[in-house]
């Protein structure tokens, strides 16, 4: 009976996710007539003679693509971290992962402007390549703090990452403090989340940081079981859990650096995204993660066509998910027993 | 063939300047309960730790039916060797036939999916310890026994052919505490090898095969029968402080008691 509940909760959230894709791809500022689209790509027609097709496959698509990448990425690092810090308020960026990402693309700003330098190298912008560089200097330190010879502390991992949080913000305020005002409004933007990319190569970059990191974690599921049960039962049943604690810190923290310098800090995926689907499916994480990775996707695709239509022009995609996801978390709460976390 | 875990002349110590155990010879075998008995702090657990595997001797060995235990896999180990922490706090909601399930974790392959096979091996543990009623039951809102009997049943499931248990009955009434101690001596007339660690002394000499007594300098005071062991002097010795020992009316077993402090100083 369990296992038909597993499969009849896969297989809703996989139509309501197909329904969310196509919607992501027909709703736009741009409203496009599919029958057209269709027959310019029949007919081989370049993109610049076609904008209807040029709107779907340079714009739409690409950006639900980066949706689905992003939202799946950030909650199923929510996911592992809540069962590597055996907290309910562990989020991708409880680690420090997304102040880091922030303070790297102020200073890169500041840097750039100073040194009189363009803002994008290749595909990425100095603002992404910043923020993924101070991102992963965040989790070098925390690895060399929290990670010893024979185990990790995840209090210690928990407070490093509060810590190292906390310097970022007053590192990016001396940054704001002492930046031109006219610079700010760029990163501004850069804090509040957007998918609005163009093109394949940011959701390339994304794909290439994304799913290699979920594939590993996702292999791991049995023994996130183990571990959300006691790290020391979980021992004795052979999991080697310094192995696993020190895979899932880096992997998740690298797969958060890799969004957020794409996509920016989108707040709010990562952390309801997995208690919502863990009041549906129960703490087996073989049907927990990749379930919250689906809905991740979906729910972030969900947000970015809100986005696109609430007001006029593109809002930014955080505020909401937060709009969006905190009154449905908060419902949640109010509904439920909230006896999930005991520890 | 009963398996063998023993320590042979292992020494240990967590700081160079403080050890916890030294040259300690114990064994763990089939068809035997041993209890592991001796003050706060005078490294049962820590012996516990070193016969699984977790910590590794400063010096000697622990060999497992005569290899070194440490040239064993993880997986290896533990589908021979189960154990049992004092606290167990699942960070998640979890049914009591979730729980047991985890005890297969050993034997299924890498994606841990259990088969119908894993189910029926869950169900005959959950019967083993009577608490197959008890499987679609939140496993946090249990009572302190029936945890302790899931818990069992859990590495039950686990098949080993030896159990390690640290204080499995210290959260328990003396009702509890009897019935989890007479499952374990059922266990090892079924032919499995059980250390348990216990500070409840009356207990361990009515049920266990064999003791081990530790005390707080780092060494083995006695081992034997509890006959042998439970002794008004070897215990004085360990807990430092005086004891008397009687006789169960029924059984015949030793009964240990503090000595009253009234007696000591020469009073009525």
């Amino acid at each position: 009976m369990k296992r038909c509940r597993g499969s009849l909760i896969t297989a809703g959230l996989m139509v309501v996710s197909v329904a969310v894709v196509l919607a992501s791809i027909g709703v736009g500022s741009e409203s496009i007539h599919f029958g057209a689209a269709w027959r310019d790509w029949r007919a081989g027609r370049p993109l610049a003679d076609a904008p209807e097709l040029a709107i779907l496959l340079q714009h739409r698509l690409p950006r639900t693509l980066a949706a689905l990448l992003a939202g799946g990425g950030l909650a199923l690092a929510g996911c592992v971290f809540q069962a590597l810090l055996r907290n309910p308020l562990a989020t991708p960026y409880t680690l420090g992962v997304a102040s880091a990402g922030a303070f790297g693309a102020y200073t890169a700003t500041v840097v750039m402007r100073s040194a009189g330098l363009v803002l994008t190298l290749g595909g990425f912008s100095a603002v992404q390549a910043f923020a993924f560089v101070f991102a992963l200097l965040d989790v070098s330190l925390i690895y060399l703090i929290a990670v010893r010879r024979h185990h990790v502390s995840p209090p210690v991992l928990l407070l490093a990452g509060i810590t190292l949080g906390m310097l970022s913000n007053a590192g990016m305020m001396l940054v704001r403090f002492l930046s031109d005002p006219g610079m700010l409004a760029m990163m501004e933007r850069w804090l509040m989340g957007g998918v609005d990319i163009i093109g394949y190569e940011p959701v390339a970059t994304l794909a290439m940081g994304v799913l290699p990191c979920s594939m590993v974690l996702l292999l791991q599921a049995a023994q996130f079981d183990q571990l959300g049960f006691g790290a020391e039962i979980a021992q004795s049943r052979g999991v080697n859990v310094r192995r696993l604690q020190t895979t899932t810190f880096l992997l998740g923290s690298f797969l958060t650096a890799v969004v957020v310098s794409e996509v920016g800090p989108i707040g709010f995926v990562g952390l309801i995204v997995p208690h919502a689907v863990r009041s549906l499916t129960g703490s087996r994480h073989r049907l927990l993660m990749p379930l919250s990775f689906l809905a991740g996707g979906a729910f972030l695709c969900l947000c970015d066509i809100f986005a696109r239509i609430v007001l006029p022009g593109e809002t930014p995609i955080g505020i909401i998910t937060a709009f969006v996801g905190g009154p449905f978390f908060l419902y949640l709460l109010l509904r439920r027993r909230f006896g999930d976390w005991e520890a | 063939m009963g398996r063998c875990l023993e320590s042979q002349r292992v020494s240990f110590a967590y700081e160079p300047e403080a050890p916890v155990l030294a040259e300690a010879d114990v064994s763990v075998t089939g068809g035997k309960l041993l209890g592991v008995i001796g003050p706060n702090g005078s490294g049962k657990s820590t012996l516990l730790r070193l016969l699984c595997g977790f910590l590794q001797p400063v010096r000697g060995a622990v060999l497992l039916d005569g290899r070194p235990l440490s040239a064993l896999h993880n997986r290896e180990r533990a589908r021979i060797l189960a154990f049992l922490p004092q606290t167990v706090a699942p960070a998640f909601t979890l049914t009591a036939a979730e729980v047991v399930i985890l005890g297969r974790y050993p034997h299924l392959g890498p994606l841990g999916t259990p088969s119908g096979r894993d189910r029926e091996i869950v169900l005959r543990c959950m019967r083993e310890t009577e608490t197959e009623h008890l499987r679609h039951r939140d496993f946090g809102t249990l009572s302190g026994g029936e945890r302790q009997r899931v818990l069992l049943a859990s590495i039950l499931a686990q098949e080993p052919d030896l159990l390690l248990l640290d204080e499995p009955t210290a959260a328990l009434d003396i009702h509890h505490q009897a019935g989890i101690f007479s499952l374990l001596h059922g266990l090892a007339r079924n032919g499995y090898g059980v250390a348990v660690v216990t500070h409840d002394l009356n207990v361990a000499g009515q049920f266990c095969d064999r003791l081990v007594l530790l005390s707080s300098r780092a060494r083995i005071v006695a081992q034997g029968t509890p006959p042998e062991v439970l002794t008004p002097d070897l215990l004085s010795e360990a807990y430092e402080s005086s004891i008397v020992v009687t006789e169960h009316p029924i059984t015949g077993t030793p009964l240990v008691w503090p000595e009253p402090a009234s007696v000591r100083e020469g009073a009525p």
